[in-house]
């Protein structure tokens, strides 16, 4: 397979030009040419999201991008974030304080295997983002949240325990209105 | 004594079974002719109306035709029934709309008419109106439709049988009458009226294509007879899957048909005697034009994932593209809707299935959508010229018309 040049952001940092295969799917390319593993293969087929990344666009929103069936050429010139890329870090890159989503998850025992969860961070991340530029009216919080998360699997049964934790950390932020 | 006889009659085991083998045949035309699909919504009982067609004249929607007395066709006789199916005439006399397909069912046989209204008359009666219909004028005023029927009404006229087999005679009647593919397949006048002399050429509707089913165009898109049946029995074969308007009718009706009944429509369409169906071998990248070769990494970027980056597909998760008859178009339109709105999950019979296909309207600009037509097409379309960003715009344009 033919290679060409990819260069982009990657949780803040610009990455390339790396000669990468045309056809390489963009885990592949986290994976095995940044060692960012936390994007994880689970369907391969783009159904159960535990892949996701956060891409960010130029008019400062954000939408999930599912790596195991997008080409890592179509990340060139763009920003992205994965689950790497949301807690605090130190000078010596050790986290030192997790992401808002993150923190609640792990309050509410949100996952049991984990495998799902960088997925849910993402979409989470997204979510609250959002509603930092437009609060929800309560009313709307769990159509909201359903929008959000409604398409990932996870296979221990954890649905719940995201939902309330997601609801949480919206509310906790103050980005529900009433109404 | 006249009474007892009576009795003795209504309850003969003889006419028993010759009327419950009439209601099961009746059943079997019925789908055969997919009265269910308009006759019917998700949220309603088989029958029993409500559909909402969506017509340049406004809104039709699909009446009840279960054997209730106020809402359905529970006061219609064998002879009501045959005149609305065959003329479009309802019971008070009144000229349905042709939404209802009466321009095809008009060469239905008698004895299947009444075999339908036989199998309709066993079913539950539901006493539900469907909603009514409203057309803007003139198209509300019923009785103008005597002027169209005059024109259109009985012009469906079946091709001559001399010389033709059986099967052939029979897939004939399962096409052209019970199944009224033409009201698709067939293009239609400024007056909405299929246009005979183009009968089976492609009509398109609601911005997707309903594709040519004739024999020469079939086979240029790949078709043989086997794959032909196949596909109406499973809806799914080498060549593609149904969807769009095609995969309703899958589940309300061409699954239930026999394999006799499949191959009959196969051979009807391609011929008795069918000729060799199309091989079309993949291009290689560097022989497409500059547009189609740029096309190929937005083909890896966002469709190889599950149609694989040398368009084999992938086993109850995406149709492949090499021998893809959608690609073999050279109206490109379904392509480009289906890229643009994605298909949902969709299940096949034989356990077979295809998962989701997300839409990439808002990913491709209409520069990034031409070279991604060009590069599918040339590549295994066998379609060498390139499409124009103006082509595609307009194209674009026409969804939903």
């Amino acid at each position: 397979m033919a290679k060409r040049p990819l260069t982009l952001q990657i949780n803040g940092k610009l990455v390339g030009p790396l000669e990468v295969p045309d056809d390489l799917m963009m885990i592949e390319f986290l994976h095995e040419y940044l060692n960012l593993t936390g994007s994880r293969l689970g369907c391969g087929q783009g159904i159960c999201r535990a892949c996701v990344l956060i891409l960010d666009k130029p008019d400062g929103t954000s939408e999930e991008v599912r790596t195991c069936i997008t080409g890592a050429h179509f990340f060139n010139g763009k920003q992205v974030r994965t689950i790497e890329g949301l807690a605090q870090r130190d000078a010596s890159g050790a986290v030192s304080q997790m992401s808002p989503v993150q923190q609640k998850f792990v309050e509410h025992f949100s996952f049991q295997c984990s495998y799902c969860t960088p997925g849910y961070v993402n979409a989470a991340t997204i979510m609250v983002e959002k509603l930092q530029r437009q609060p929800v009216k309560r009313s709307e919080l769990e159509q909201e949240i359903e929008a959000a998360l409604g398409q990932h699997i996870c296979r221990c049964t954890g649905y719940v325990r995201y939902y309330q934790a997601a609801k949480a950390v919206v509310e906790e932020l103050g980005l529900v209105r009433e109404g | 004594m006249r009474n007892l006889l009576l009795v003795t009659v209504l309850f003969s085991p003889a006419l028993f079974a010759a009327q419950s083998s009439e209601v099961e045949r009746g059943a079997y035309l019925a789908r055969a002719a997919d009265c269910v699909a308009c006759h019917s919504t998700d949220d309603s009982a088989p029958y029993a109306g409500g559909l909402p067609l969506e017509s340049p004249f406004g809104t039709i929607y699909g009446t009840n035709i279960t054997p209730d007395k106020e809402f359905g066709i529970g006061n219609y006789t064998a002879d009501d029934f045959y005149n609305a199916v065959a003329h479009g005439k309802r019971a008070d006399g009144a000229n349905l709309y042709p939404a209802m397909p009466y321009t095809s069912y008009h060469l239905i046989k008698r004895e299947d008419s009444d075999a339908i209204y036989a199998f309709l008359m066993t079913l539950e009666p539901i006493n539900r109106p469907a909603p009514e219909t409203s057309l803007s004028f003139p198209f509300n005023l019923r009785f103008g439709l005597s002027f169209w029927n005059m024109l259109y009404g009985s012009e469906l006229q079946l091709a001559p049988t001399t010389g033709k087999s059986e099967q052939w005679q029979r897939g004939e009647y399962l096409v052209e009458v019970l199944g009224h593919c033409g009201e698709c397949h067939t293009p239609r006048n400024v007056a909405g009226a299929m246009q005979q002399d183009k009968t089976l050429q492609g009509g398109v509707i609601l911005g997707y294509l309903a594709p040519s089913l004739k024999a020469e165009d079939l086979l240029a898109r790949g078709w043989n007879s086997e794959d032909l049946a196949t596909f109406m029995a499973h809806g799914i074969s080498d060549q593609g899957s149904m969807f769009n308007e095609m995969y309703p009718v899958l589940h309300h009706s061409t699954q239930y048909l026999s394999l006799g009944d499949h191959q009959a429509m196969a051979t009807y369409l391609l011929g008795e005697q069918p000729g060799p169906s199309a091989v079309i071998s993949t291009q290689p990248l560097a022989t497409l034009s500059e547009s189609a070769q740029r096309g190929r990494q937005d083909y890896l970027n966002l469709c190889a994932g599950c149609h694989a980056a040398e368009g084999q597909g992938v086993p109850h998760v995406a149709v492949a593209m090499r021998g893809n008859t959608t690609l073999r178009q050279a109206d490109s339109r379904n392509l480009l809707r289906v890229i643009d709105d994605g298909i949902a999950e969709q299940q096949f019979t034989g356990f077979e299935r295809m998962q989701p296909m997300p839409g990439f309207a808002d990913q491709l600009d209409d520069g990034q959508l031409r070279d991604l037509l060009n590069y599918l097409r040339q590549t295994w379309g066998g379609l060498p010229e390139d499409m124009t960003a103006p082509q595609v715009s307009e194209l674009r344009s026409q969804k939903g018309h």
